[in-house]
This record gives C-alpha cells, sequence and structure tokens, in this order.
C-alpha cells in the first residue's frame, strides 16, 4: 500500500515505462514542473503548439538540454485538439492542462464524442497525506460535478474506488459526507448517502464499506459517533471522504490546505487516460505528485519511452 | 462597547461577569453535566437543569455535583425542554440558555417559534466560532446549523446576525467572505450569484459597517486570483475574514467540525433577540463545552448591556 506523497513518486518510477505527457501551449511556470518530471525519470513532456513560440519558451528553461518533444501545429490554436488526439490514440499517455484556459480545456476534454470521457461520468478526486501519520486519504468529487444525484455520486465512488486499488488501499472505508449522521428527507444529501450506504451493504462496491449519512465529527472519531449512537467501522478511520456537492468539496479541500495546512494533489477520473488540471492551490512540488499518480494510473504498459 | 474578543478562552471575563443564570436542556449526558459542575465551580453560571429527574440526580452523583440548590424541572418530552429553556431566555428569567444532550432541531424550532411571537421578525441562524492559531480575531462560520439551503434573501439575514454579533464580539467592521463553489468552469452557481448580489448590498450599506471582500473561496481569501501555493505551504493566516457565509449547510456543517481535525477550537451559538444559546455539539468534551458556557455568559452579558445596538 503507497502511504505517502513520496511513496506516489516511488512506485511510479518503478512502474516500468516513462510516461509520454502532452502538454498543449506550454506555460513558462510549467517548465520547471516538467523539467523535474523528465529528471526525476517520470515523463517525458510532448509540447504541442505554435513550434517557433515553444521552441523559444523551452529554450530559456532547463527543459532545453533535456529529452522532450515539440510538435508544431502552427499557430492556429489546434494545440489542445492535436493533443487530445495524441492521447487518445495512444501516442501520448496523460495529458495535462498546459497554459491553456481552463473552462476551454475541460470542456473539450469532457466533451463526448470527440474528448477523453472513458465511461458516464469523469469526477476530480482529491490526494491528502495525513500530517501526523503516513497515510493516504482521498476526497471526491472535489472539482468537476456541480451537483451530483445519486446516480451520479454512484459512479464517482466506482471512479475513486478505482484510483484508491491502484494505491493499494485495501478494504476501503468510505464516508458520505452530510450536514448531518440522520437521515433527513429536507437535506437531499443524506437521502443520497443512505441509499449509497444500502447499496454498499448489497455489495454493489464490491469489498468497500460505504458509511453514510455521516457528519464530519462521526467521520473523524470514533468517540464522536458512539456518543450520537453510531456504530460503525468507518468512523474514525476513513479512506475516502465522498462530498455532498462541488459547494462543500471545492471549498473543504482549500479549508485542509489553508487551515490544515496539508499537502494536496489530484488528478481526473473516468477518462480513458489520466488528464492532470492547473489547481492554484496544489504546490508546484505536489503538481510533480500529480504527475507521478497520473504516471502510476497509466499501468505498467504504455510510454514510447521504454 | 468592551474590548474586542480574540479567543475562545474567555475565561476571565465570564468570572468577571458571572455567574449568568443559564438554562441547561437535557445534561442527560456525563460529559455535559460535568461541564455545568465546572461552568458553576468556576463562577460562569448559575444552572437552571431542565430534563429527566432520573438521569440527571444520577449524573450528577456520579461525578460528585451537589445539585439541590438549583432550579431543577423535571421534562422528559423533548421539545418541552426546549420550549421551557427558550420561553425562559424570552421572559427575560434568564439572559443565556445551553443545548444537552438533545438533537438541536428541537431548540431551532422552540426559538423559531419563540421570535415569530415576539414579531421580531429575525431569521435564525447559527454561527460557529473558530478559534485559529495566530489570527487575533474569531472567525464566525454561517449559518452552519439552520437553514440547508439559504436563498438571497435568508443569507442578507443570515449576515447581518452574523455581522451583529461580530459586533458584540467586539470587531467594528468584520471583514467578510462569501463563499461559492464557483470555478472557472461549470456554469454560474447560485452562490456565486448570491455574492455578487451580496457585495452590491454591502457596498451600499446595508449590513452597516463591514466588508465583503472579494472572495469566494480560501484561495481567493490566501492568494488572490494568481498565484500558485508555494511549496513551503507559507500562508498568511491574518487574510482570514471574521464572518465566512457558507453557500449551504453541508458546506458550513462539515468545514466548521473540521476542528475534530485541525489545530482549530470552535463554539457553536445562536444570538437570538433576547441572548445567546449556545449548542454543543452532542460529541463535545467537557472541557470544551465549559468553554463555551463560557462565551455563552460573555455574549449574554455584552447583551445584558444593551451595548451593542
Amino acid at each position: 500500500m503507497i502511504s505517502t506523497f513520496q511513496g506516489i513518486m516511488d512506485a511510479a518510477r518503478d512502474g516500468g515505462a516513462r510516461k509520454r505527457i502532452a502538454v498543449p501551449s506550454v506555460k513558462r511556470g510549467d517548465l520547471n514542473l516538467l523539467s523535474r518530471a523528465v529528471k526525476g525519470g517520470l515523463a517525458v513532456p510532448v509540447i504541442v503548439g505554435d513550434g517557433r513560440a515553444m521552441e523559444a519558451l523551452v529554450k530559456k528553461s532547463p527543459l532545453t538540454s533535456l529529452e522532450h518533444e515539440i510538435l508544431d501545429v502552427g499557430e492556429s490554436g489546434g494545440a489542445l485538439p492535436e493533443a487530445i488526439r495524441l492521447v487518445r490514440e495512444g501516442r501520448a499517455d496523460i495529458l495535462m492542462q498546459g497554459g491553456l484556459d481552463q473552462k476551454a480545456f475541460l470542456g473539450a476534454v469532457l466533451d463526448a464524442k470527440t474528448g477523453l470521457r472513458k465511461g458516464r461520468l469523469a469526477s476530480y478526486a482529491s490526494v491528502f497525506q495525513l500530517l501526523k501519520s503516513d497515510k493516504l486519504i482521498l476526497a471526491t468529487d472535489t472539482f468537476v460535478n456541480n451537483f451530483p444525484g445519486a446516480a451520479e455520486k454512484q459512479l464517482i465512488l466506482e471512479n475513486v474506488i478505482g484510483l484508491a486499488g491502484l494505491l493499494g488501499m485495501g478494504s476501503l472505508k468510505i464516508a458520505a459526507l452530510a450536514a448531518i449522521e440522520q437521515v433527513n428527507p429536507s437535506i437531499s444529501s443524506t437521502l443520497d448517502a443512505a441509499v449509497l450506504s444500502k447499496m454498499s451493504e448489497r455489495k454493489q462496491f464490491g469489498n468497500a464499506v460505504v458509511e453514510g449519512p455521516l457528519d464530519m465529527d462521526c467521520a473523524l472519531s470514533t468517540v464522536a459517533a458512539s456518543r450520537k449512537g453510531l456504530k460503525s467501522e468507518v468512523t474514525g478511520n476513513v479512506d475516502i471522504y465522498l462530498v455532498p456537492d462541488i459547494e462543500t468539496g471545492y471549498l473543504l479541500v482549500q479549508a485542509l490546505v489553508f487551515i490544515g495546512r496539508m499537502k494536496t494533489a489530484g488528478v481526473l477520473l473516468g477518462t480513458v487516460r489520466p488528464v492532470i488540471l492547473n489547481i492554484p492551490f496544489v504546490s508546484g512540488e505536489n503538481r510533480l505528485v500529480e504527475i507521478a499518480l497520473a504516471s502510476l494510473m497509466c499501468g505498467k504498459g504504455g510510454g514510447n519511452n521504454g | 462597547m468592551g474590548n474586542s474578543i480574540t479567543s475562545l478562552n474567555v475565561s476571565e471575563l465570564a468570572r468577571e461577569k458571572g455567574p449568568k443564570k443559564l438554562a441547561v436542556l437535557a445534561p442527560e449526558d456525563e460529559e455535559f453535566m460535568l461541564a455545568v459542575k465546572k461552568s458553576w465551580e468556576l463562577g460562569y453560571i448559575e444552572p437552571v437543569l431542565i430534563g429527566n429527574a432520573e438521569k440527571m440526580e444520577q449524573l450528577a452523583e456520579k461525578i460528585g455535583f451537589d445539585i439541590a440548590g438549583f432550579e431543577r424541572i423535571v421534562e422528559n418530552d423533548r421539545q418541552a425542554i426546549a420550549d421551557l429553556g427558550i420561553g425562559m431566555l424570552f421572559s427575560g428569567q434568564l439572559p443565556v440558555v445551553s443545548k444537552g444532550q438533545i438533537p438541536t432541531s428541537f431548540i431551532y424550532r422552540s426559538i423559531i417559534r419563540a421570535e415569530a411571537k415576539a414579531g421580531s421578525g429575525m431569521t435564525v441562524s447559527v454561527a460557529s466560532l473558530w478559534e485559529v492559531p495566530g489570527l487575533d480575531h474569531l472567525v464566525a462560520f454561517t449559518d452552519s446549523g439552520v437553514s440547508i439551503y439559504p436563498d438571497y434573501k435568508t443569507k442578507v439575514e443570515i449576515l447581518k446576525n452574523a455581522v451583529f454579533l461580530c459586533r458584540v464580539l467586539g470587531y467594528e467592521k468584520p471583514r467578510i467572505a462569501v463563499l461559492s463553489g464557483q470555478r472557472s468552469f461549470g456554469g454560474t452557481l447560485p452562490s456565486y450569484r448570491d455574492y455578487r448580489q451580496l457585495r452590491k448590498a454591502a457596498a451600499a450599506g446595508e449590513f452597516g459597517e463591514c466588508e465583503i471582500i472579494g472572495a469566494t473561496s480560501f484561495t481567493d481569501i490566501f492568494m488572490g486570483s494568481r498565484g500558485r501555493l508555494r511549496d513551503d505551504g507559507r500562508i498568511d493566516i491574518r487574510k482570514m475574514p471574521h464572518i465566512i457565509l457558507v453557500p449551504r449547510l453541508d458546506t458550513g456543517n462539515i468545514i466548521c467540525k473540521l476542528d475534530f481535525f485541525l489545530d482549530v477550537k470552535r463554539c457553536s451559538l445562536l444570538v437570538t433577540t433576547r441572548g445567546p444559546v449556545i449548542i454543543p455539539a452532542r460529541s463535545d468534551f467537557s472541557e470544551s463545552i465549559v468553554e463555551q458556557v463560557a462565551v455563552g455568559a460573555v455574549v449574554a452579558d455584552r447583551m445584558e448591556g444593551g451595548e451593542v445596538k
């Protein structure tokens, strides 16, 4: 089981072939990151964009003396579709947001026809390393879906369970969070959580145990839970936090980063190949972890750079 | 107005201003009864105990607390317990109430009815006060308890309540962040529209002296719209505003209870037109409840004094 960010880096490095990472319209700030990824033996960047402009940027960065490719698509703004095509056709393993506007980038990536979506739903998972012990926890969906219902949350869970498996997390304990631990039909998150919890009882998520609704105190503390009369193997030992909606997920992750001083990295799930977004509350160092995580998700195969 | 309150440890003030008569709604749990005992011994409060007679007596005996000298009201029905305590607050018999081991919804119901009866027009909302290390003021997360999906009008009222609480705490010009899950994609969320509208209303003076800052997330608050989190994780915690208006109940409740995980302390309370009702979580421990009782006593004192308009 991988229990630290360093562990993710190590596992990715030991994972065999270096992955080709397609970066449309790279921006200056990402060049250092990509250089580190090359040096660390994680990936080889394939920079897609206006050849001359890209060349000029790379020249001024440490990447210039390291292995990389530049794919010239001219000035026409065709960098993103070309990068997506590379990934879809298996000529690159990972897609990174690069210097593109997030709205345009995600719009293209999630496009049902021309994008990279694998199943019915793409979602985002945030990975955290606990401060006081070597353990990774996941939170989802913290970036993509606004107000998923129970059906969407089932898919969000399936996506994240896949990621957890890759990290070697066994016998998963999942907290379906809500404002209160009781089922209240006026609070839809409690209904969704109860449904998912029942589904897990029926083994619809394999061996993963989904407990919900759980409020945050019950999720975090076995003692708190038992004082509220709640007994569950999930309380006080959560691997995955399923958030009710984006208002909660997006803000919860940031509360953990800015007030809890926790490190976070994240990845898009439910795509044919890993996609790395550019999120400002992920530090530079942890963006490298995101590349490692994406490499890990590619599996042992892939990579034309073995 | 008194000095501003910068931490949840207000023991000195509470002792100086106490004892305040405080109704405890169902002290039927050892941690709660222990908290009542300590708060009494520290001179913060004089309790009025409302709840199941046997349970209260057994607990008091178990922890060596002589409750013979206190006013006791025997009642088993949860709603009736809440109604009795809140009734005493609204009739002016006492200035502060504390939740014990009963679900908060009963207390909300009592307060909503009492405010309606009093014709105050007040929207009932909960503020969870956080004490964050390195910060020279408390942070009020609101509404962390009552409104499930507050609309714009409700948020206006929630904000008014929070600004009032800030005045009680001695913050002359509170900074406010109206949070939203808004990202650069995914359409415009209603909570983001509310933010824009509330910011205009605040600028027009609807909430008195205060400022709604140009931020809808912690990233905005601490990093503005540019930049990237530093590798050393260093941020300036002093950028934290006085009030965090959350988009919905799930968000507020889930984030404010991170005190179980992070290095922050929490005290949840509801300020009615007649005084504060503190609402410790049913999972809080006595030490934390005692602190919350002290905050309740101090807020009650400031409201009694009529120092806050």
